[in-house]
């Protein structure tokens, strides 16, 4: 099966951008993408975008609307719909498109718009990816659902609520350096713990903010690759998983079983395993979401979460840096977008392009995606190629 | 005379209460004396939900199922919905089978007694008569400030208990005493001191003289009471002294519970021992049914109409509010009324699903076993109700889905919690519930690993229509 590699990976700024449609974001994003590669649009194969339609703008044939905006005219397009993980599914689809020999090159991304709704109506979309019949009509939305959780979690392993405040502090200050982060400012500890609650035990700072923004990924063949960069990121490993929608209906309350298989079949496929790792981009939606994700991926053992971040072992000069980006609770979290901007910081940390977060030399980053509460999950690998003797000012030369 | 004879009685009051004192801060008077407390339903409580808990208690205390009904009548001046027969989703929560005849008596609130004559004959046993009301006025009304809640359940079987020995009835033209207009939920009157009386005592008098019991020789004796001093004015009529009414009286406590008065007093005169019990009731327009009723075996008893929570004027009125609040447009999450009904054995019943394969219980009962992965036909098992709480979180306002907004504005913060339910037999099946009658202000916290039980409830409104489903609460034990 023949590798594939990334050849470039770029964003719109996440936030709130009344002046932007879903389209003119994902050209943002899609013009970074191409920054620093000879690529043509031509040189497109097929195109895969994720979007979960918040707000009902283009419920149906979003994909192309987005591609053809481009110009990417004609180029078979497919939209992925897997809740908050559907860009991170794009681009296992990607991958898979090109192992199979179907594509050369593929452009994988998501774009969300959810801040021009009313607060009213946004209310209605935060909850779609919840199991719908019981879940929501007992009356939760995500913060409600991700709350239960933490309840588990608390009472199954002692985590305290400082320990879920690291998870904002850390990425509030990654988030800071990150040029294209929603909320990029710092916050303490006791800001984030005296916060007003949300759903309890979680306070706003436990929360990420809803987003507008557009993520993009280029992926090429071994074949194709040197046609088009002096970069190699190489897809080490893919692994994804499902569950039951409803928390109810899960093997466990304190823990994403279908991030838990995800991870580990990443891990066999690369050959690799958690002591690999340099850095990983996790979906943080909720700073519980984080501390499980520790545990899911194997950064540590079941239940230790709240220790080890509390121990500054995922800062960035820690054991395993943690969301360098600032993660979605910083960067912000535009639903369809959200995987695909995970992949955007692994590359740009792989290529030393990570302006002031950049990360010492890293070789292997993990990105981490979930969808929902945990019903559909993507872990992808990345390891870098190419010497770091040959990175230079955020570029590789060769 | 009927061969029925009540053999249990259930009864329920809302846990909220509002006192007298409250009401006079508020207004300077007031307006209803002889009235110290009164119950107030929750936001997620009516008429409907109020005779479910009732029903269920009459039920329970007798041991008997309710597919074993052969006739279920419910009583109510507050029906939440003026056309559509509410009765029937009364059945759907207490199991009764869909042949055993469902009736609806409303527009009097001698509502009560007149479903418990028609039950007397019509013979059918057993049969389960459910008054339950909570009536309402414009907040400076005499009748808003009496204006209680509360619901009592008759179970009737051919066998033991209490049988009715002599009953009359009487009917006299008294327009304007009491009526509501249609498409009104606010009951008014004209407020013509002498005249209200008098229609009250002549409709009483006129039935007792039709029962023949001018001298009823009873240590209790249940009278429709529309505030706290009118049912002591009807000693004359019925040849009872005022501490017989009082032996058994409940609006100084409920308040004025419409339909419900006379079954509630008459649920209290059985549950505490009395032998000989005269039920009197009253309706505007005006009406009245007069019963004697004698202990001939059992009564088999539940009543739970104790207050927990003592509310503020304002809190009130919070809860006093419209129900139907406006929900914005534009929705991405929405469940139709057909896709709601095909899951009301759950929502009603918590009716789970035992897998063929493994033993497992499935909750909802469909899809693929989460134990062992079959997908075969579940057998259904109904839980009894009881559950531990394996996940919980409390859910502020604003951080609801907009089904829940009007709740929201009326009764604040509520908790969501994954519960597991006790099966039948051992094992445990989760859902996720709504938390209602739960305020860690007053009740304190309610955290994973505590005991709850499940309760009818409003759920949300929609397109106009009520979904009722259940929630837990704090298990009693």
């Amino acid at each position: 099966m023949r590798d594939a590699y990334v050849v470039g990976a770029g964003q719109s700024d996440f936030g709130s951008f009344p002046g932007e449609s879903y389209r003119s974001l994902f050209r943002t994003a899609f013009e970074h993408t191409l920054e620093g590669t000879a690529v043509e649009p031509g040189d497109v194969d097929e195109a895969i975008v994720g979007t979960l339609g918040v707000g009902g703008r283009q419920l149906g044939l979003p994909g192309p609307a987005v591609t053809e905006h481009v110009g990417l005219h004609g180029v078979p397009t497919t939209r992925v719909e897997n809740a908050c993980a559907a860009s991170g599914y794009a681009v296992r689809q990607g991958v898979q498109a090109i192992r199979s020999g179907m594509a050369d090159l593929v452009l994988a991304g998501g774009v969300e718009v959810m801040t021009d709704v009313s607060a009213e109506a946004v209310r209605y979309w935060l909850g779609v990816s919840g199991e719908t019949e019981w879940e929501r009509l007992s009356g939760t939305t995500f913060a409600g659902v991700y709350a239960q959780m933490a309840s588990a979690h608390m009472r199954e392993h002692g985590t305290t609520v400082d320990q879920l405040s690291h998870v904002a502090v850390k990425n509030h200050a990654n988030g800071a350096k990150n040029p294209h982060a929603q909320l990029g400012f710092e916050c303490s500890l006791a800001d984030a713990s005296a916060a007003p609650t949300v759903a309890d035990p979680l306070t706003l700072y436990h929360c990420c903010p809803t987003t507008d923004g557009a993520a993009t990924v280029l992926l090429a063949s071994e074949d194709a690759i040197d046609r088009f960069t002096d970069a190699r990121v190489r897809v080490a490993g893919v692994g994804a998983g499902s569950d039951r929608v409803g928390l109810f209906q899960r093997d466990t309350y304190s823990g994403v079983p279908a991030a838990r298989r995800a991870a580990g079949t990443a891990y066999d496929r690369a050959g690799a395993g958690p002591g690999d790792l340099d850095f990983a981009e996790v979906h943080d939606c909720f700073a519980i979401a984080e501390l499980m994700a520790y545990e899911d991926i194997g950064l540590c053992e079941r239940g230790e979460a709240g220790q080890y971040i509390a121990s500054g072992a995922t800062r960035p000069d820690g054991e395993t840096a943690v969301n360098t980006s600032g993660g979605l609770k910083s960067k912000g979290h535009p639903i369809g977008a959200t995987g695909a901007g995970q992949v955007v910081e692994a590359f740009d940390q792989l290529t030393g392009a990570a302006g002031d977060r950049q990360l010492d030399a890293p070789e292997v980053g993990l990105t981490h995606n979930v969808g929902g509460s945990g019903g559909a999950a993507v872990v992808h690998l990345f390891e870098r190629d190419h010497d770091w003797a040959d990175v230079s000012d955020g570029e590789v030369v060769a | 005379m009927s061969d029925l004879a009540i053999s249990a009685v259930g009864a329920y009051a809302p846990r909220l209460r509002i006192d007298a004192d409250a009401f006079a801060e508020a207004w300077g008077t007031f307006e209803a004396s002889g009235i110290d407390h009164k119950a107030v339903p929750e936001a997620d409580e009516d008429a409907l939900t109020m005779a479910a808990a009732a029903g269920r208690r009459a039920l329970d205390a007798a041991g008997l199922d309710g597919d074993a009904l052969a006739s279920l009548s419910l009583a109510t001046t507050t029906p939440p919905l003026a056309e559509e027969e509410l009765v029937v989703r009364l059945g759907s929560v207490l199991d009764a089978p869909g042949t055993a005849s469902h009736e609806q008596f409303t527009a009097s609130t001698r509502a009560g007694t007149r479903a418990l004559v028609a039950a007397l004959e019509t013979e059918r046993a057993p049969t389960l008569v459910v008054a339950a009301d909570c009536p309402r006025a414009d907040p400076p009304d005499e009748r808003e400030h009496a204006a209680g809640a509360g619901a009592a359940a008759l179970l009737l079987t051919a066998e033991g208990g209490a049988t009715v020995t002599a009953r009359g009835r009487y009917a006299t033209p008294r327009p304007g005493e009491r009526f509501r207009a249609g498409g009104d939920d606010r009951v008014q009157g004209l407020g013509v001191t002498s005249y209200d009386r008098a229609a009250f005592h002549d409709a009483l008098a006129g039935a007792a003289t039709d029962a023949g019991v001018d001298d009823p020789d009873v240590s209790a004796a249940a009278v429709q009471a529309p505030d706290g001093k009118r049912p002591y004015r009807a000693t004359g009529a019925l040849g009872v002294a005022s501490e017989t009414i009082h032996a058994s009286a409940t609006v100084q406590d409920l308040g004025d519970t419409g339909a419900a008065s006379v079954p509630l007093s008459l649920a209290r005169a059985l549950a505490d021992g009395h032998d000989r019990v005269l039920a009197a009731a009253y309706g505007s327009g005006a009406g009245a049914d007069v019963l004697l009723l004698e202990r001939t075996g059992e009564v088999a008893t539940d009543l739970a109409l104790d207050g927990a929570v003592d509310l503020s004027y304002p809190e009130y009125l919070r809860r006093r509010g419209d129900l139907d609040g406006e929900e914005p447009e534009g929705g991405g999450a929405y469940v139709s009324v057909p896709t709601w009904r095909r899951s009301l054995p759950q929502r009603h019943r918590l009716v789970a699903g035992r897998c063929p394969d493994c033993d497992a219980l499935a909750f909802p009962p469909e899809g693929a076993c989460t134990d062992c992965g079959a997908l075969g036909d579940y057998a259904d098992v109904r839980l009894p109700g009881g559950g531990t709480v394996e996940a919980i979180t409390r859910i502020g306002r604003g951080g609801s889905p907009p089904e829940f907004a009007a709740q929201q504005v009326q009764s604040g913060a509520f908790g969501v919690a994954i519960v597991a339910f006790d099966g039948p037999e051992g094992g445990t099946v989760s859902a996720p519930a709504q938390v209602t009658d739960h305020d860690p202000e007053t009740d304190g916290d309610l955290s994973v690993g505590d005991r709850v039980e499940a309760v009818a409830r409003r759920i949300y409104t929609q397109e106009g229509v009520t979904r009722y489903g259940f929630k837990i609460r704090p298990a009693d034990d």
